[in-house]
This record gives structure tokens, sequence and C-alpha cells, in this order.
């Protein structure tokens, strides 16, 4: 089953077109890393996936319905990029606030706080006010937020941005883990190496459109085993094609 | 409902923590402590009748802090929110745009109106150890008419947070609330003695701007006449809610076509 279907998906902003006819399937149960390099249209197609906006043409599918509609979100979850969550809460306040926005009682939301900010590491810091917190700090809260409400589909943007290695790790860990327990993770990502480590898929995008998807073993054909190459090699292939680019 | 009920009260919580825990509402009320208190024990020319003037200074005072509540903490509802990135994790959440609005708002609303109150009851037991009346129902009016300007420059301030930076919009909001309240009710006759583009536009004010100056009990009170017929004081809620009403409905449309 696909849980992300996108059919053509055009998004312009004024005369730049950041995601172009991009056509993109995420199967239920895989790991999926979506890169490219900055500016590429990973965060604005993400954020199609999220419903924040519309695209321009074509069709975004997730878990079977439209992102823009509130219902399809009860599934998702989503850690954005360097969030700066709300400096005045605790990690306990914070996931009681997004507990809430996602419509879940208060004991469950208490329960589940407790599991997660114990599972990202956070339990000496609960207490203390998010503002007092480390980047990695914030991204493991919003890590912690995303899974709050148990959700089928993961949308981490730029997840491994400002770990450090034992925070990479877990996080690592945490994402293979929730595959065993058949979610879809979708990332968008620079570090090609973590992405080489876990993806079941990659999907590969170069000015807003897709030039390579597939497994790292499928899209190095010839035998090269390393992500890094083959990201360089495709990117290198769309340029001849396109005569040096656009 | 529950669903819907439990996003709203999540929202609104938001904003009453981010008012309580900030140092700013603190320095406010220890400051409102350090002018009230003296003012209600200090007679001017040993004169008790002037006494007066010292409760309308102090009446002043509670317009003053509450007006910088109200715009202070709705004019905060969405540009931090743009800036640290945290309306990307709050959207993405299965709530509508309008259900955040909508909680938002209540929200400032409960905020603002809490530290209104807390206000008030200060003022009412000043007010009534120095002249043994307490809590007269013009000073409920009083609480009542400002409870609905509150209404009004929260609505006002969270349609500027969309579009304008806190600053810009406290200015803006300032500079509305104030001119409304000491001109508002003379911009008719202002506009009738203007020559003809400047009598256009404070026909303009007259009709787009809140009158703030319906809310506004201070001499009422003050001077202790008797209170407004509560005809008029439902009426007067009544304007602030459909005002209340068109901010918000011009914010939901802003809002929604808002792109991040």
């Amino acid at each position: 089953m696909d849980v992300v279907k996108m059919e053509g998906v055009v998004k312009a902003f004024g005369t730049v077109r950041a995601v172009d006819k991009l056509s993109l399937t995420v199967r239920q149960g895989e790991i999926m890393g979506f890169l490219g390099t900055n500016g590429a249209g990973k965060t604005t197609t993400i954020k199609m996936l999220l419903g924040f906006f519309r695209p321009d043409k074509g069709r975004v599918e997730v878990l079977g319905g439209d992102p823009c509609v509130p219902s399809t979100r009860a599934k998702i979850g989503f850690m954005p990029e360097a969030a700066y969550y709300y400096p005045f809460l605790n990690v306990r306040d914070l996931l009681e606030f997004y507990g809430g926005l996602c419509g879940m009682a208060r004991n469950a939301v208490k329960r589940r706080s407790e599991e997660l900010i114990a599972r990202v590491g956070l339990s000496e810091a609960g207490k203390k006010p998010l503002r007092s917190y480390s980047k990695g700090m914030l991204q493991r809260a919003g890590i912690a937020q995303a899974l709050l409400h148990d959700p089928d589909l993961l949308i981490l943007d730029e997840p491994f941005t400002g770990l450090d290695p034992l925070a990479r790790i877990n996080l690592r860990d945490l994402i293979i883990d929730l595959r065993r327990q058949g979610k879809t993770v979708f990332f968008s990502s620079h570090e090609l190496s973590e992405a080489e480590l876990i993806c079941d898929r990659v999907a590969i995008i170069k000015r807003g459109a897709l030039v390579s998807c597939g497994s790292v073993q499928e899209l190095a054909g010839d035998g090269e085993r390393n992500l890094e190459r083959v990201f360089l090699k495709v990117l290198e292939v769309d340029a001849d094609t396109h005569g040096g680019g656009r | 409902m529950k669903h819907l009920s439990r996003q709203i009260l999540a929202l609104s919580r938001l904003s009453v923590l981010d008012l309580y825990r900030r140092k700013d509402l603190a320095v406010v009320f220890v400051l409102s402590g350090v002018i009230l208190t003296p003012l209600f024990f200090f007679t001017p020319f040993g004169m008790s009748a002037a006494s007066r003037y010292t409760n309308e200074l102090a009446m002043l005072l509670v317009w003053l802090f509450s007006a910088v509540i109200g715009l202070g903490v709705a004019s905060r509802l969405f540009p931090p929110e743009f800036n640290s990135r945290t309306i990307y994790p709050l959207l993405s959440k299965p709530v509508s745009r309008g259900t955040v609005l909508v909680g938002k708002y209540l929200g400032a609303l409960a905020a603002s109106l809490s530290a209104l109150a807390i206000f008030y009851v200060a003022y009412g037991v000043l007010a009534g150890t120095r002249q043994g009346v307490w809590f007269p129902p013009v000073l409920w009016q009083a609480l009542l008419l400002h409870a609905g300007f509150m209404v009004v420059i929260t609505a006002l301030s969270l349609l500027g947070s969309l579009a304008l930076t806190v600053s810009a919009n406290l200015t803006l909001c300032g500079l509305v609330t104030a001119g409304m309240l000491v001109f508002g009710q003379r911009l008719v006759s202002m506009a009738a003695d203007q020559p003809a583009p400047g009598r256009w536009a404070l026909y303009a004010i007259h009709w787009i701007a809140p009158h703030l100056e319906f809310f506004d009990m201070r001499q009422r009170l003050v001077h202790e006449w008797p209170p407004i017929s509560w005809g008029v004081c439902g009426a007067v809620w009544l304007y602030a809610l459909c005002y209340a009403a068109a901010c918000l409905a011009l914010a939901a449309v802003i809002f929604r076509r808002k792109k991040f």
C-alpha cells in the first residue's frame, strides 16, 4: 500500500518553480530518504505533504486522503528542521500542548509523554524550560512531539542536523524501531551517510524535479555501494542531460 | 466536539502560560501596586472631596495597564510562531486554521481578562477602604464594559499580528486605542469642520475604527454617578462582539491564505 502518492506535482513561487512535475510514492513500512542539495525543493515538498499549501498542478495524497484536511493529518507526525519551541514551557508542558491539539485525553498525554521523554533521553531536563535547551535537546523534544499521537507516517525535515553522535545513533535506532512497528518514515536530509545506513529507498531531487529513486543498490547499478558517490553521479547525469543545468 | 474543545483549551492555555510565565506582567502588577496604593491614602489639599481626582488617576492607570496587557498579549500571538517556526508542528497537527485562530484569541482574551479582574479587585478594595462603599453596581458595570473593550482590542491586535511585527502592531493598535478613546466621540463634529479630503478621511475613521469610548465608564465611576441602564450595556457589548467577529473573520481570511 502506498502511504504517500504524488503525481505530477508542480509548485511555483513567482517565477521560480520550487517543485517541478514531481511524482513519488512511499510504501507502507519503509524508510525513505529524500535527498537533494540546498534549495532543491525538499522542504516545499514536505510542506505540501503536510497540507500547508496545495500544489499548483498535480495531486498529493497522504494515507489515502487530502493532507489539507485536518483529519488526514491525525496519523502524520512531523518534526521540522530547527524549530525553537515555546521557551516558557518545559518539555512536559510542550507535549501536553501538542497532545491537546491532537485531541488526546490528558491522562493519555501524560502517560505517553513520560514514555517518550525517557525514549529521547530528556528525563533529567524534563522540568527545565525549553529556553535552556541546546539545539540537540530541542531536536529531541521535536521528535517526542512528532511521535506523541502514535502516527502511522513520520515526516522528518533534516532530523540529524545538530545532533551529537550519541543522539544520532539513538535517532537512527528509533527510526529503525518504528519501521519494525510497521510505521512509515519519510525524511529529508543532507546526511548521506545516515540515509545510506537506514533507508530502504532514497529519492534524489534536483531543482524540484525527481532525478532518481530506488534502493542504494539499485541506484548504484554498476556496483558502486557508496551513497555519496551515487548522489554525485546522479546529479552529474542530470547536469549532462540538461546541458550543465538550467 | 470533545476533540475541538481539547484543541481550543490547549491553544488558550498556551497564551495564558505565555502571559503568566513572562516577567513583564509581574512588573505591571508591582508597578500598579506601587502607584495605586499610595494614591488611595493621599488626600489632595486635605480635602476629602478632591480625592475623586486620585481615583480618576488610578482608573486612568488601570486603563493604561490593561490596554498594554491586552494589546501586548494579542500582538505576540503569531509573530513568534512564524519566527521560531513553531507554526509548522502546530499546523501539522489535526487542527484547522480557524480553530488555531479562535483558540489563540480566547487564550489572549482569558489572559487579559484575568489581569483586568485583578486590577478591578485591587481598585474596589482600595476605593472601598477609603469611601466605605464596597463594589457598587457602577463598578461592576465599569468592569463589564471594560471587558468589552478588551474583547475589541485583543481582536484588533490579533488581526494585526498576522500581518505586522510585534512592535509595528503594538504601535499601530496603541495609536488607534488612544486616538479613539480621546477623539472617538468628537470625530463627526471634527469632520464637519474640515475641507473635503480631510472630512472624508475622518468619516472613514468614524465608520471603520472601533468606538472604544463607548466602553469608558471612568467619569461615572469616579464621580459616583448612578449606573447606566443594562440595556445600553447590552447594546455596547453587542457592538463589541460584532466588531471582534469582523476582526476575526478578516484574520481568518488572511491566515487561510498565508503561505508558510
